[in-house]
């Protein structure tokens, strides 16, 4: 039953970073289409704690929004990404996992195994895209004013009691 | 625009993102602008023109997703 749960958990996650990457218009999934999905994990403790942190779905795609525009500002580009044209997704598209989602899923792997509590689950996932010290999603989260630290402390707790 | 900044030592991966940035732009830009091209009317063999890329090229990454947004299409 615990083994069916957790895969089902891993399949939602799957589908909704896959959906986040096709709506973002990527090729591939990567770390900040992860960590949306797993915002969308409705009724589990990883969105739960996310929420209380202030990153909500739609405060995630903010956050990435704005890193998005100071980055472009440093190359000199300055505009306001909300208002670019959106082009129609490829619903037949499936974008593959990306360098970044790989090494999200092997922070994941390597939290797992140091925190105990078995096979793999959403706490461990987003402990594992909170421990990129480098990236969009760390810009992101530390542009929006995320305390990266706190939140990472809480999902851990929730990871060793086994609750995603 | 201050080019110093985008090599600011100090600062590598604020240079290295804004790389990244740029590159999330021109992709969001090419999906828009072939759309709208051929929902103007262009053929693919212009469009490619301008991207100077070929009209496979362009045709293998956007037809599946135009003809499922119901955009009519020129065959050449």
């Amino acid at each position: 039953m615990q083994t069916n749960q957790a895969k089902d958990v891993r399949a939602v996650l799957v589908r909704h970073a896959r959906r986040a990457a096709q709506l973002d218009g990527s090729s591939t999934i990567e770390a900040e289409h992860v960590l949306l999905g797993l915002a969308e994990l409705e009724g589990s403790t990883t969105a739960r704690l996310l929420a209380e942190a202030g990153l909500s779905r739609d405060e995630i795609k903010a956050a990435l929004d704005r890193e998005w525009e100071q980055s472009l500002a440093v190359a000199g580009v300055r505009i306001e990404v909300g208002q670019l044209p959106t082009p129609s997704p490829d619903p037949a598209r499936r974008p593959r996992i990306g360098e970044s989602a790989m090494r999200s899923l092997k922070r994941a792997m390597d939290n797992a195994s140091a925190l105990g509590g078995g096979r793999i689950g959403a706490a461990h996932m987003l402990l594992g895209v909170l421990d990129a010290k480098l990236g969009r999603v760390a810009r992101a989260l530390d542009l929006a004013g995320i305390d990266r630290a706190a939140l990472r402390a809480r999902v851990a707790t929730a990871a060793e009691q086994g609750d995603h | 625009m201050e080019i110093a900044q985008v090599a600011d030592p100090a600062d590598p991966g604020a240079g290295l993102a804004a790389v990244v940035a740029l590159r999330r732009l021109a992709d969001r830009l090419e999906d828009s602008q072939v759309e709208q091209a051929m929902r103007a009317g262009w053929s693919w063999s212009e469009v490619a023109e301008v991207l100077g890329v070929t009209r496979q090229a362009v045709h293998k990454k956007h037809a599946r997703r135009l003809i499922a947004a119901g955009v009519a299409l020129r065959r050449r």
